[in-house]
């Protein structure tokens, strides 16, 4: 029997502690544990050995930190720790074909992007090097525990998928609030991992037994394949003034018996359990009736965070993200200017969006590259699902696998070629997706027909592999002003499609297509799409018809306890009784920049430009306002947020205005900004980002820990004239020196302006550098610098 | 042997910040008019508090120091600086907090968006882990004779120590710090230290 025909046939015994076993048999403090595979191959057997006598049916091999960041050793390591699990098993006099051997695989001790700085491919790439080295090797599976990051995991996941056939069973490390340390809720990872094709999935280390029943409980809700739950012997801990120790076999073994009989498939334990621990476990246990994994059909998505589930409550995905009739949009990825993406992004999960569709096609960009940059830029931030909307494989591909998370896939169609181009991928990686019902002959006329093509879809889904939860399919809305049929066939269809038990989506303003008063056709078209079986809703946020017509929806279908939701939207959204105006004498312009008033810089920009040409306005109104600002910064006046909400306010007035100015004309002078290798403090370096771009620089920003390469690199490539680096401690004061010499000798076009905690006028002397004490003044020098031109 | 490890978590509304100290990050005079800024510090620290999961460890080593040399039982290092610090200790609690991965996720967004409240919350953060810190200590020393705390980085001890500290703590697992290979901690807002103790036992 494999391990997975086992896993759903009965109970599976895990092993447990292995670190304080080691410590006990003298392993020091410090000490790398996997070095004992070669130095004292004697002492993992007789442990191995103790867990089989125990009951244990998967053995972990002795490789939780087997990785080429700690171990120039790797192979030899890894083949010591197979060797050791195989003479154990030779002396085993039990039932030998109840023991499975599992390649252990532990977190690397790196914290991923963006939160870290480790790439993400990096991990993948490292965790496989083990990987090909153990799936040579003759384990029965690889268990990857202790994943306290659902982005490591997903890379840990893929990394044995790419290089082994090997089954996979994973277990992550909550806490006590069951999230995991960067965030994921329990049905985030179940969804993601799920997706990605695991084999069994649980929990892991961090909590003991009493801690980890709930989760367990929240897992055996959510999880369609078998769950593995292996508590560690409690948790030294301060409760009530009091400190807390483990708990010995006897309670351990009590709690699991709770745990098992909740129908729990694999039990055993982690730090601190020992094969007393784990003998108690199985005796216990082994006599409760096994309750086999069951399907449980819930189509969820998920963001780093949380899952969200279609099907249940009616979910509006957002449509903003995508360039189609959208100058500001099609700008801001021209310019690569992300930045306006994620503001996109906040701004529709403040008006109610639960998934946000990203679409960054523009005929002259690379959508490979723009896609993953955009969704990598957005999951760093932004909470929600993202709905990964592109035609190009390609580009699909490379953003859900670097996706944090299940994402929705926009979309696959009913021809062969999107079919196969989109299930493979759907496969490996784990998503839910749209499916549009489009067929070799364009989208039939009739309701019969989409729903036809609906089935076809979902009947090769399903021989691809993939469940009918993960299809949602789209029964296209056509507009009514050219068919008046259109709007009835689409709602038919909906009805129809969602009677074969799948999930319904639509994109519904199309409907409205070259008629008057659009929004009130599409707010009526929503509530009857909702009431036919619509389950998701691509739609604009940021409408209040739209939204407003969705929370009465849900209201009236009684989907909104007490109305609240209703309420809270509708008295959001009330006009609000002018405030009696501030009385003052600054033109509205001045006055929003001096009080930092980003939204109200942006509308009196935008009345400004009706009657005054835009240089005048940045001449007269933008620049004193600032420079009125910056006085009372150098006068301690402000403090420096407030310069900041200044200058931003600034930027927002800024962007609007040139939009006016004939770009090609107006060569903006460029400045590269970066914190020196070795430095991640880049306040400084940002304040002095942002109010040079309110002073109109185009700014190149490197970031912070940036090598003096990566400096030069950059500088040659966009002609720069103006190098600013920032550094703030002592420490650094070298790769500042390195970066300033490089610059010179190789590329001495550039000037070097530094500027940081720890510099000085003699320092920046003495490298040949320009010295800027604030940020200030480097705005002046940049002003002093570009003027003499 | 491994010394005894004890987890700790504070609930968010228990952090507190010093204004005047993160104003001071801030690069302002602790004294400026500025200061009275209409409620802005308060509700970044609110923010805060929703993103944040406080979690802290230490273990308590026995210490003993031979000119500048310091020697925990578990490790030892090479300084001048910290054995000046803990002179006269026979034990230390050396501990490690962190204000989680949240602070961070917290402060990268609004970086991205609006920077001036990401400093703002950088500041604020940064004091919110001190004064914890500050609290902790407080509390772990209460009735005994202790030293100032001294972190890594701290005079002539080099960051590199970090790579000891944590990996005694099992701060990774534990409290899902991780290091750089220039050994700087993430989350950033996270803090190791050593607090010697006068005439302990290190049970």
């Amino acid at each position: 029997m494999t391990i997975r025909e086992r896993l759903q046939r009965c109970r599976v015994y895990f092993d447990g502690g292995m670190g304080s076993l080691l410590q006990k048999e003298g392993l020091q403090s410090g000490e790398l544990p996997e070095t004992w595979n070669l130095t004292h191959p004697d002492v993992l057997q007789n442990i191995h050995l103790a867990y089989m006598n125990a009951g244990s049916n998967v053995i972990t091999s002795n490789t939780f930190g087997a990785n080429c960041l700690k171990f120039d050793n790797l192979d030899a390591i890894i083949r010591a720790a197979y060797a050791n699990l195989a003479a154990a098993k030779a002396q085993f006099a039990g039932d030998r074909d109840s023991v499975y051997f599992a390649f252990d695989v532990g977190p690397l001790g790196k914290m991923l992007e963006p939160l870290g700085d480790f790439p993400f491919e990096r991990a993948v790439e490292t965790f496989a090097e083990s990987i090909r080295i153990a799936d040579g090797c003759g384990f029965d599976l690889i268990l990857i525990e202790t994943m306290s990051d659902l982005y490591e995991t997903k890379a840990a996941v893929l990394a044995a998928k790419e290089n082994s056939r090997l089954p996979i069973i994973v277990t992550n490390a909550y806490d006590e609030t069951a999230h995991l340390l960067t965030g994921a809720d329990v049905p985030a990872v179940v969804a993601t991992l799920e997706g990605l094709g695991v084999d069994a999935l649980g929990v892991n280390c961090s909590l003991g037994p009493h801690q980890m029943l709930p989760i367990a409980k929240q897992y055996l809700t959510w999880a369609s394949k078998p769950v593995v739950i292996n508590p560690n012997a409690g948790i030294p801990h301060v409760a009530d003034g009091k400190t807390l120790y483990d708990v010995d076999a006897a309670e351990f073994s009590d709690v699991m018996q709770e745990i098992a009989a909740l129908g729990v498939h694999g039990l055993g334990g982690c730090c601190g359990t020992t094969p007393a621990y784990i003998a108690a476990l199985v005796k216990k246990t082994a006599s409760l009736p096994f309750v086999p994994p069951e399907e449980k059909h819930r189509t969820l998505v998920t963001s780093y965070t949380h899952a969200v589930e279609i099907g249940k409550e009616k979910i509006v995905i957002g449509e903003r993200i995508n360039p189609t009739g959208k100058p500001r949009l099609k700008a801001a990825l021209r310019e690569n200017d992300l930045g306006y993406l994620i503001r996109e992004g906040l701004s529709q999960q403040e008006h109610g969006a639960h998934i946000l569709d990203v679409n960054v096609g523009l005929g002259e960009i690379d959508e490979t590259a723009m896609l993953t940059a955009a969704v990598k830029e957005l999951q760093s931030v932004l909470d929600l699902p993202l709905q990964i909307d592109t035609v190009r494989p390609a580009a699909l591909e490379r953003a859900m696998r670097i996706y944090n998370g299940k994402p929705l896939i926009n979309s696959v169609n009913a021809k062969r070629e999107s079919m196969d181009a989109v299930f493979p991928l759907v496969k490996k990686y784990g998503g839910a997706v749209i499916a549009l019902t489009i067929g070799d002959d364009g989208i039939p006329p009739t309701a019969a027909g989409r729903v036809a093509l609906a089935k076809k879809i979902i009947d090769e889904a399903a021989r691809c592999g993939i469940d009918k939860k993960d299809i949602v399919v789209d029964a296209l809305c056509m507009t009514v002003s050219a068919d008046d049929c259109s709007a009835r066939i689409t709602l038919d269809a909906v009805r129809q499609i969602k009677a074969l038990g799948v999930n319904t989506c639509l994109g519904v303003s199309n409907v409205s297509f070259a008629l008057p008063e659009r929004p009130q056709i599409n707010a009526a078209f929503l509530a009857m799409a909702l009431e036919a079986g619509l389950d998701c809703a691509i739609l604009n946020p940021n409408s209040d018809v739209m939204m407003g017509a969705f929370y009465s929806f849900a209201m009236l279908n009684g989907d909104d306890p007490r109305c609240q939701q209703y309420i809270d939207f509708a008295t959001a959204h009330r006009p609000q009784p002018q405030e009696a105006a501030v009385q003052h004498t600054l033109p509205a312009l001045s006055y929003a920049i001096l009080k930092g008033l980003e939204a109200d810089a942006e509308k009196a920009a935008k009345t400004l430009l009706q009657t005054t040409p835009p240089l005048t306005i940045i001449n007269e109104q933008i620049i004193p306002a600032l420079n009125r600002v910056g006085e009372q910064f150098e006068n301690k006046e402000l403090f420096l947020p407030q310069l900041l909400m200044s200058a931003e306010a600034a930027n927002a007035a800024f962007s609007v205005v040139s939009t006016q100015i004939d770009v090609s004309g107006e060569k903006k002078d460029k400045i590269l900004l970066a914190t020196v290798q070795g430095d991640i403090h880049d306040i400084g370096k940002n304040i002095v980002k942002v109010l040079l771009q309110s002073y109109g620089f185009d700014v190149i920003d490197l970031g912070k820990d940036v090598p003096p390469q990566a400096v030069l690199a950059a500088a040659k490539e966009h002609g720069v004239r103006l190098v600013g680096l920032s550094a703030l401690m002592t420490t650094t004061l070298d790769a500042m020196q390195e970066t300033a010499d490089l610059l010179h000798r190789e590329y001495p076009a550039a000037t070097v302006i530094v500027g940081g905690a720890v510099l000085t006028k003699r320092y920046a002397d003495a490298i040949g550098a320009a010295y800027a004490k604030d940020a200030m003044e480097t705005v002046q020098f940049a002003k002093r610098f570009f003027e003499k031109d | 042997m491994t010394p005894q490890v004890i987890l700790r978590s504070a609930a968010p509304q228990e952090l507190r910040y010093d204004k005047r100290e993160a104003a001071r990050y801030l690069g302002c005079r602790t004294n400026t008019p500025a200061l009275d800024d209409g409620g802005l510090f308060r509700l970044v620290a609110s923010q805060l508090q929703r993103a944040v999961s406080a979690k802290a460890c230490y273990a308590v080593l026995p210490v003993r120091i031979t000119g500048t040399r310091v020697d925990f039982g578990a490790f030892s290092l090479d300084s001048s600086d910290l054995a000046k610090n803990l002179a006269g200790c026979n034990a230390a609690i050396l501990f490690a907090a962190t204000l989680g991965a949240g602070a961070d996720r917290c402060i990268l967004t609004y970086k991205k968006t609006l920077p001036s409240r990401a400093m703002l919350l950088d500041a604020v953060a940064s004091s919110m882990i001190e004064c914890w810190c500050d609290d902790l200590q407080a509390e772990l020393t209460a009735g005994k004779e202790s030293c100032p705390r001294f972190s890594p980085g701290y005079g002539d001890v080099p960051l590199t120590v970090q790579r000891e500290v944590l990996s005694l703590l099992d701060a990774q697992r534990r409290l899902g710090i991780t290091l750089s290979d220039t050994c700087f901690m993430t989350p950033t807002k996270s803090v190791t230290a050593f607090i010697g103790l006068k005439g302990e036992g290190t049970a």
